[in-house]
């Protein structure tokens, strides 16, 4: 049942033009990724390592939460949207497929967000001339920051599900984000969850500074379910108001 | 005799509030059951409550027999249709598109598009995106989301809503036959009285969340057995002649109203009046309209 649900989801989105916005916007922290690399040349020297930091800090800290965010209030867009909600709590559905289905979906667009700012990187390393390849240690925390994107995403669901404005909850992944940043940088990242991006992703820094691993598996397990849990039980037990 | 649906006791507060109070709903297998009641009576609140979209806060629900709760819901949804409030529609997308997701999630085969969509004559319009339909369209679509799957059960609520009178006379024959072609219970609500009339084979009546009445269609007619009414040229007379002959009446816009006489007693009460001095210029049989009826029976006038 989960599959037919993604199937429909799937459907959902059709002609949303959204992969516009998840083409174009990543472009922008590439720019200023590239753009401060270049500047700072004097003090950035380790290559690859060192256009991480700065790709990585617009990314993570700016553009990565929201654009998850953005793409959460956007499935619940349409269900917010013409009474769909009585359609969608009618159908012989589960409310754990209705919720997973959903979730599935924006894990996928976190991954998927995540190659596509790879590819990107890759990119502007060429154009501001670094030699070869990014070392597979940089692509590995990308795509660990998948993983604290799909915190994230279980968040911004709950949250879109509850609130029928779209900015609202896109304004608080950014704050949520910039917050974040901040408290990786002071050691308490793990309790944050959208500080999870940052620390996965290794952001604006140019060694590993997750040293247990365990922690951060356990952080963004325990979220995610933690999230998955309360957005299940509102389906469950909240009257619906379309 | 068995019912698909059965309400016992069914209420819904907020805060404290009884916006729906025991209700015992029974709606019988294979027919049009009208739900009617003023705006705000509690119709929406009760139809959700059947399909848990609201929860009870107190009573319970059973659909074709069966008790409704947590582990059975997947299963009578999947052999129930609605359509509730207004329509739903993804708007973005066609008829067609948003007739193959209910499709795909009631696990139906696809050809049924085709027929729910000729049942609602809605072929031509299929591939358009349904954001540009007319309200009466969109309402077709959802009316053709409910029938997908062919359910047992279809809840519609005011599905007449915002059609124009050819669309509402077609929905209304749309529902009628439903029960003799396809086996389908219809439970349809509606403020519109008349409504029921061309429809309906049982109506339940809500008023202020009760349910005050709740019956066959004609046991409602017998409510408006017919009144004698006198237009006279003196009231005071009549009026004494009545008492003493022992015949109860009331008066309603400046004329008597009494109740039906056997066609002797009429002829005698009349031919007294006219010697009494009444001078009776007028002698009419009045029929209570359904609408008479309802106010009869809650009581209350105004817009329904």
């Amino acid at each position: 049942m989960l599959t037919i649900c993604m199937k429909t989801e799937q459907k959902k989105l059709k002609h949303s033009h959204l992969w516009m916005v998840f083409a174009g916007i990543p472009l922008l922290p590439a720019v200023l990724g590239g753009g401060n690399y270049l500047n700072n040349l004097e003090m950035l020297k380790s290559g690859w390592y060192s256009l991480w930091t700065q790709h990585s800090l617009f990314y993570a800290g700016f553009f990565y939460g929201p654009l998850i965010a953005i793409y959460c209030s956007y499935i619940w867009r349409v269900e917010h949207l013409n009474y769909n909600w009585n359609s969608l709590m009618t159908m012989p559905t589960s409310e754990w497929d209705i919720f997973l289905a959903k979730l599935l979906m924006a894990l996928r667009c976190t991954v998927a967000l995540q190659l596509w700012v790879g590819v990107l990187f890759i990119l502007s390393g060429k154009i501001v001339g670094l030699p070869g390849l990014p070392p597979g240690e940089i692509l590995f925390w990308l795509l660990r920051g998948s993983l604290g994107g799909m915190v994230t995403a279980a968040l911004q669901l709950v949250m879109s599900m509850m609130v029928r404005s779209f900015a609202a909850p896109v304004a608080v992944a950014l704050l949520g984000s910039v917050a974040g940043f901040l408290l990786s940088g002071k050691g308490v990242g793990m309790f944050w969850p959208y500080a999870l991006m940052t620390e996965g992703m290794n952001a604006n820094k140019s060694t590993d500074v997750l040293s247990s691993p365990v922690g951060f598996g356990v952080a963004v397990c325990g979220f995610l379910v933690l999230f998955t849990v309360v957005g299940v039980g509102y389906l469950k037990y909240k009257d619906v108001h379309a | 005799m068995e019912y698909i649906v059965e309400t016992r006791g069914l209420t819904k507060r907020y805060s404290g509030k009884e916006v729906v109070k025991d209700v015992d709903l029974k709606v019988p297998r294979s027919c049009v059951y009208g739900f009617m009641g003023p705006n705000g009576a509690g119709k929406s609140t009760t139809l959700k409550m059947l399909l848990g979209l609201i929860h009870i806060s107190d009573g319970q629900v059973a659909i074709g027999g069966e008790k409704v709760n947590r582990k059975n819901r997947i299963a009578i949804l999947k052999s129930t249709g609605s359509l509730i409030e207004s329509p739903s529609y993804y708007g973005h997308l066609t008829g067609r598109e948003n007739l193959e997701i209910v499709q795909t999630l009631k696990k139906v085969s696809g050809k049924e598009i085709d027929q729910v969509l000729k049942l609602v004559r809605m072929e031509e319009q299929q591939n358009k995106k349904v954001r540009e339909y007319s309200l009466g369209m969109k309402q077709r679509l959802g009316l053709a989301e409910a029938l997908l799957g062919n359910p047992s059960l279809l809840i519609l609520d005011e599905p007449t809503n915002g059609l124009d009178p050819a669309g509402i006379q077609e929905i209304r024959e749309l529902i009628r036959e439903l029960p003799r072609r396809m086996g389908m219970t219809v439970l349809v609500s509606s403020h519109l009285l008349g409504e029921m009339d061309q429809m309906a084979d049982y109506v339940g009546i809500i008023n202020h969340g009760q349910l005050i009445f709740q019956d066959k269609l004609e046991a409602l007619h017998e409510h408006s057995r017919d009144n004698l009414r006198l237009r006279v040229m003196n009231q005071t007379a009549a009026l004494h002649i009545l008492k003493r002959e022992g015949i109860s009446c009331a008066l309603k816009e400046g004329d008597l109203e009494l109740p039906r006489l056997a066609d002797d007693e009429t002829a005698q009460l009349i031919g007294r009046l006219c010697e009494g001095g009444a001078g009776v210029y007028r002698v009419e049989e009045k029929q209570k309209s359904l609408e008479e009826i309802f106010l009869s029976l809650t009581g209350r006038r105004g817009s329904l």
